[in-house]
């Protein structure tokens, strides 16, 4: 009997266009549009060198020193040599950032301030710097130039380094992804819902003729449920597979975890749609629309539209992403890319566990009522 | 005795929609439940099956309390809903298969029991097409075949004819009759009365959540005072004096409208001979006459003081 219903309800799901669209090619619409629009934002962040002329004068002649540290900066600056007045022409077409000219002192014209300019300020800064250093030296104490003090002044030392937890690479728009892949875990709300459309007979048809027949109706629902989490869980993973292979998302290399999030996001998902289907009580349009307003807020909450509200929500009221399914599949899967330890990730699994279970709890016992005070 | 209901209370707020109902249906039967909308038929109907909970009263089928979880009892129920109850995503064999499946796990002798059931409904040519690809008349029959197709022994039919084109009607009402001599019997709920009278053995008419009156067709007409409508086309009507009508013999009312006279009369012998004898002496000429025995409005009529379609 298990078999025979579960059967039936893959049928009734699989052909149900609508339901196929909402909880499939929706969410990989959407995936694609993300990645549209969020194609340049890894990009801008990559560095471009500041554009900077040097005013060719006399002065500049006797500093070689500079010229010297000016082409050390190459991954910094492209500099170009000219004339005072051509290098203010540049300026004032925005063809550079600023010019630097000695006059017999070493200054910056800009014709507004910015990372650029401040980024050229801070060289000539550390040039100077270093130019007084040497001098002082050379004046007070010149023996120290044979013990090699001149590469300690020019040699500089990072204290920080970035240390990759799992070799994946930072990625600042995978957060909207994983939120993407919590919004369609909670997608599988609507096949909860028709589940339980489909079998109460308070609210369908056929739900009725179910109910007349001799057979078990959890037995049915065990089955249409399993039905939902199937189709749920091979959308989630095709999602998944064209996030990944054909929009180049990493997701990091734990599969297997990957897999389990996506198998428990999908119970989460149908379960709070069956929880949301036997608890309302009107009609199943309004069902739907709670459905779809409540997993909206949560994926907000997650960061879906902006990640400062995710950020904002864990540091002023952190409970909210604890009592927010959508977060915990998020966090999920954050942990997994970022975390070399499981701790957050099985936190949030057993956080979701718990969920499915209530969601699950109060379906059965509005379920197993089996006479209804009207129809 | 296949059903027996006793006292059966049934309330919604403060509406009783089931006032101390009480049926008995022997086996073999066609039994007709006919009453207006909101009669409670359908209410009684599902209290029956157990998906109603009721305030008072016992049911019992084949002398055993019915119960949802009764699935030796509901094993031998087919149930027609009132409205079409099946899968738009499933086709016309899935939808019956399914049906069917919930009472017959056996694949095999569910195979033979849905190729019997599209056969008895008339949708071979339909099998592999989808609800929303049928007209309302295919859906019904549909509708009908997923209630019978695992042969149940009580057959309960709520009002399967709502909504449907004469020729279809009468398609169903012959697989009706039909199951009814395969040895099923059967429960027909309606508020067509010319359903009720041409396919039914027993009749129980409903009103305000009471069986107001129960018997065969012939029976319910005996109850009641009128005998029969005389319908008569008078050609001078200004010649008539419509109170000597109404003094005749058995005569109940007398109406004229235009040229056109009713008569009801009570039940007797020769009424409508004396009606001409009569407009005979008064030299009232006369065009068309026809007459009418009661009918079962004539009978909820006369109960209730309403009309059964009212």
């Amino acid at each position: 009997m298990f078999l025979f219903n579960y059967r039936y309800r893959l049928k009734c799901i699989f052909k149900d266009r609508q339901l196929i669209f909402w909880t499939f090619m929706f969410p990989i619409l959407l995936a694609t549009l993300f990645n549209l629009a969020f194609a340049n934002l890894s990009s801008s962040d990559n560095f471009k060198k500041v554009n900077v002329a040097v005013v060719q004068n006399g002065e500049l002649d006797q500093n070689p020193a500079f010229i010297q540290a000016l082409d050390g900066a190459d991954n910094l600056f492209v500099v170009k040599y000219t004339t005072q007045d051509e290098a203010a022409v540049l300026l004032s077409d925005h063809d550079i950032d600023g010019y630097i000219t000695f006059d017999p002192d070493l200054n910056l014209v800009v014709n507004q301030s910015g990372l650029n300019q401040t980024i050229i300020r801070g060289f000539l800064d550390d040039f100077k710097q270093s130019s007084a250093t040497i001098i002082t030296i050379i004046t007070q104490n010149p023996s120290a130039l044979d013990n090699g003090i001149l590469e300690g002044i020019s040699s500089r030392t990072e204290y920080l380094k970035a240390v990759s937890a799992n070799q994946s690479n930072p990625d600042p728009v995978v957060n909207y992804f994983y939120t993407l892949i919590a919004m369609t875990c909670l997608y599988g709300g609507f096949l909860g819902v028709k589940e339980v459309v489909a079998i109460q007979a308070d609210l369908s048809d056929v739900g009725a003729r179910i109910n007349l027949a001799p057979t078990n109706k959890l037995t049915v629902f065990l089955a249409s449920i399993m039905a939902a989490t199937t189709v749920q869980l091979l959308e989630l993973l095709i999602l998944l597979a064209f996030i990944i292979g054909v929009l180049g998302i990493s997701f990091g290399d734990q599969l297997g975890y990957i897999a389990l999030t996506c198998a428990v996001g999908s119970l989460t998902g149908v379960t709070f749609g069956t929880c949301i289907a036997a608890i309302i009580k009107k009609g199943e349009g309004l069902k739907i629309g709670i459905l779809i307003g409540s997993t909206m807020i949560m994926c907000f909450l997650a960061g879906m539209m902006s990640a400062d509200i995710k950020y904002t929500v864990m540091t002023k009221a952190p409970i909210l992403g604890y009592l927010n399914p959508a977060n915990l599949i998020t966090d999920s899967f954050y942990a997994l890319y970022y975390y070399n330890t499981h701790t957050q990730f099985f936190t949030d699994i057993l956080l979701l566990c718990g969920f499915t279970l209530l969601f699950s709890s109060v379906t059965y016992f509005v379920l197993r009522r089996q006479k209804y005070a009207s129809l | 005795m296949v059903i027996n209901v006793k006292n059966l209370v049934k309330r919604y707020g403060n509406l009783i929609a089931l006032d101390h109902f009480n049926l008995e249906v022997q086996e073999g039967e066609i039994l007709g439940l006919l009453g207006p909308n909101g009669s409670g038929k359908t209410t009684a109907i599902n209290c029956i099956l157990s998906l109603l909970k009721y305030d008072k009263g016992t049911i019992e089928i084949y002398d055993q309390p019915m119960s949802p979880e009764a699935y030796a009892i509901k094993r031998n129920i087919g149930v027609v809903m009132q409205n079409v109850a099946v899968f738009n995503e499933l086709t016309v064999y899935e939808n019956i298969d399914y049906f069917c499946g919930l009472y017959v796990s056996d694949k095999q002798t569910r195979k033979k029991l849905v190729a019997e059931a599209i056969d008895f409904v008339g949708l071979n040519d339909f099998k592999k097409f989808y609800p929303k690809k049928l007209s309302g008349g295919l859906l019904r029959r549909l509708n009908i075949a997923c209630g019978i197709a695992h042969k149940p022994k009580l057959i309960i039919l709520d009002e399967p004819t709502v909504a449907v084109d004469p020729q279809s009607r009468n398609n169903i009402l012959e697989g009706i009759m039909e199951l009814n001599r395969q040895g099923a019997t059967i429960i027909y709920t309606s508020h067509y009365m010319e359903e009720i009278e041409q396919i039914c053995s027993r009749i129980a008419i409903m009103d305000k959540g009471k069986i107001i009156a129960m018997g065969t067709n012939e029976d319910l007409k005996k109850m009641i005072k009128s005998g029969e409508h005389i319908n008569l086309e008078l050609l001078n009507p200004e010649e008539l004096e419509l109170s000597e009508i109404k003094s005749l013999p058995h005569v109940i009312s007398a109406e004229l409208t235009d040229h056109q006279l009713v008569v009801k009369s009570s039940r007797g012998k020769n009424n409508l001979i004396m009606i001409l004898d009569h407009l005979k002496d008064q030299n009232i000429g006369i065009g068309k006459i026809y007459s009418e025995p009661p009918t079962l409005n004539d009978v909820f009529l006369e109960i209730t003081g309403k009309e059964l379609r009212d």
